[in-house]
């Protein structure tokens, strides 16, 4: 049965013996990176069944969202949940950034990811350098206390963490909550970025010394420019883990007009469960969750293989 | 020679970072031992008790109500989280048609806020208001309709799909990879000698794929012993206590009461029990290497 497909598909020249099946195979397999779809086999419907109904699923809780968010308050209570709105009420979206503050907490969202991201990958990128391309004698050990941060459950923490920054006066501050992700991002910045340094060339610096250039130099204009694709990806996830959190918000911001947009937006719903301003409050779930999506559907690849990383991390 | 003077921006170039972790992670991570050693009162004035903590937290029934939870909140998550993860990244795995759909949708939840994902949830599972109760009534089984997050026979099982829907797109990932490395001319040979797919799926996948298993149980334990945004915000641990996790009672226990050496007690305790569950885990689930 194979041995006449494959003739089939390599006629060899006539009068000699076929090929050696499996190294034509693998040479096969070699040319055409992306495999072929499989052809339809029967098992094959029970995975579109299984598939489809995830799918469906999730999908239609996105959709629920959006239709009660472009909603009224009233239509919202007296009407099954899968009848389209009447009309669009885009002016949620206004209430929800305006009156309910969802444009001050993305603002403030925005300056707190950004700048511990940026404070992360920085101070991150410094600290791999020598512990990736310099043998001293403790660097074995400064490299496992980063990686102690990667096993330990940074939560137990929090009673400690509190009082400390109590003591520093960084309470209910932005800059304190900055800073607290900043170092919460650091320990897989560095482990990420230690091992895509070890793959560069161990010439490149020798190279450089002869050519007179000193060691920080060297840094910044040899290996930094080559760490493009490893800054890329460690910025990416360090934005997203800050963009989400949570836990530290609680924590540690208590005024509202200084809280990021998942604070901001669990304390609306705490209001909601109370008062009526439902639509206003889906709409704001819908702004948070638009712009993550959005980037989520342009950086897939990138993002689905740097937090399956970080999920590994433990 | 040039690495004499490598050997001047060591020191400052590891400092920052090292500072960072030092005085947010390092510090709070020593000093979480010395507050269980200690008792606070209301006025915020510490006393050293040794592990009287330790001994009031062995008679506790709170603590031993919330230990109950999440572990059996770790043992439903599991059995929510495994077989479909593992039919799921099965069926991803075979290159069928809208892969990059299914994978986009699949893992979507993970890329969400914890925050935005529970309130979502919060308000799905509201029983006259939500999206499932009134789906199951026009679908005529509303006998299934539920005061899901109100009712304690129910509110532990749905906070646990909530965070396995969010986090399954992470496992799914990694049961993919495992099912691309799965050495092609054994599942080849299998099927020429007449195995059905479900039967290679179970005599040979599965077992090949053990030690990847093993680990991600591991993970999964690690991850939901420490739950507590799901709860916190879906059920902040009610109805009945039926949903409080030790995170929840641990921040409850640090700012309801203010009593931050018994919370630094519990989470000493935590960390203690998470170790020695994935010992276990590590233990029971280590078969002798597979020879193929």
């Amino acid at each position: 049965m194979t041995f006449s497909t494959d003739l089939a598909e390599h006629p060899g020249p006539p009068g000699h013996a076929a090929p050696p099946p499996a190294p034509a195979r693998t040479r096969r397999r070699a040319a055409a990176p992306p495999r072929p779809r499989a052809p339809f086999r029967p098992h094959h419907l029970f995975f579109y069944l299984l598939l489809g109904v995830v799918a469906f699923s999730s999908v239609s809780a996105y959709a629920w969202v959006f239709n009660v968010s472009m909603k009224t308050n009233s239509e919202f209570i007296s009407s099954p949940p899968w009848q389209i709105a009447e009309s669009w009420h885009w002016d949620n979206y206004a209430n929800a950034w305006d009156r309910a503050d969802i444009g001050l907490f993305f603002g403030n969202s925005v300056i707190i990811s950004v700048v511990s991201t940026l404070i992360g990958v920085v101070l991150a990128v410094f600290a791999a350098y020598p512990l990736a391309r310099i043998a001293f004698r403790f660097s074995g050990v400064v490299l496992s206390v980063f990686l102690l941060g990667l096993m330990i459950p940074w939560m137990v923490t929090f009673a400690p963490l509190y009082l400390i920054m109590q003591d520093l006066g960084l309470v209910d501050s932005q800059a304190g909550l900055i800073l607290v992700y900043a170092t919460y991002n650091l320990p897989f910045n560095v482990f990420v970025l230690v091992g895509f340094m070890k793959t560069l060339p161990y010439e490149l610096e020798e190279a450089a010394a002869i050519d007179g250039a000193g060691p920080t130099r060297t840094f910044v204009s040899v290996i930094l420019p080559l760490m493009g694709p490893g800054l890329a990806s460690v910025a990416i996830i360090s934005f997203l883990q800050n963009w989400n959190e949570f836990f530290y918000a609680l924590l540690l911001i208590h005024s509202p007009e200084k809280m990021p947009l998942p604070l901001g937006l669990f304390q609306l719903g705490q209001a909601a469960d109370y008062g009526t301003n439902w639509a206003t409050l889906f709409a704001g779930m819908v702004i948070t969750v638009t712009p993550v999506l959005l980037g989520f559907a342009v950086l897939q690849k990138q993002i689905t293989k740097g937090l399956t990383a970080g999920a590994l991390k433990g | 020679m040039h690495k004499a003077a490598q050997r001047r921006i060591i020191i400052p170039f590891l400092m920052p970072a090292l500072a960072l972790l030092g005085i947010f992670f390092i510090y709070p991570l020593v000093k979480t031992v010395d507050l269980s050693l200690n008792e606070f009162s209301r006025t915020g004035m510490m006393r050293f008790v040794g592990i009287e903590q330790y001994r009031l937290l062995a008679g506790d029934p709170a603590f031993f109500n919330s230990l109950k939870n999440t572990f059996l909140m770790t043992l439903i998550g599991s059995c929510m989280l495994f077989p479909p993860a593992m039919a799921i990244a099965w069926a991803l795995s075979q290159r069928i048609h809208g892969e990059r759909f299914f994978r986009f949708v699949v893992f979507a939840p993970v890329v969400l806020s914890v925050a935005v994902v529970s309130l979502m949830w919060k308000f799905l599972y509201h029983p006259t208001l939500g999206l499932i109760n009134p789906a199951l009534k026009s679908m005529g089984l509303g006998a299934l309709a539920k005061t899901w997050l109100g009712d304690p026979a129910t509110a532990l099982a749905a906070v646990t799909f909530v965070s396995v829907w969010h986090g399954i797109g992470i496992w799914i990932v990694l049961l993919c990879a495992g099912f691309e490395r799965l050495p092609a001319d054994v599942l080849q040979a299998a099927r020429i000698d007449g195995a059905g797919e479900w039967r290679v799926f179970r005599s040979i996948m599965l077992p090949m794929m053990r030690d990847l298993l093993r680990m991600l149980a591991i993970l999964w334990v690690v991850q939901s012993l420490q739950t507590f945004a799901f709860v916190y915000i879906m059920t902040a641990g009610g109805p009945f206590g039926s949903t409080d996790t030790v995170g929840t009672l641990m921040y409850r226990v640090a700012f309801d009461r203010a009593d931050f050496g018994y919370a630094a007690a519990i989470g000493v305790v935590l960390v203690l029990v998470m170790l020695t569950v994935a010992k276990l885990l590590n233990k029971v689930m280590k078969r002798d290497d597979l020879q193929y």
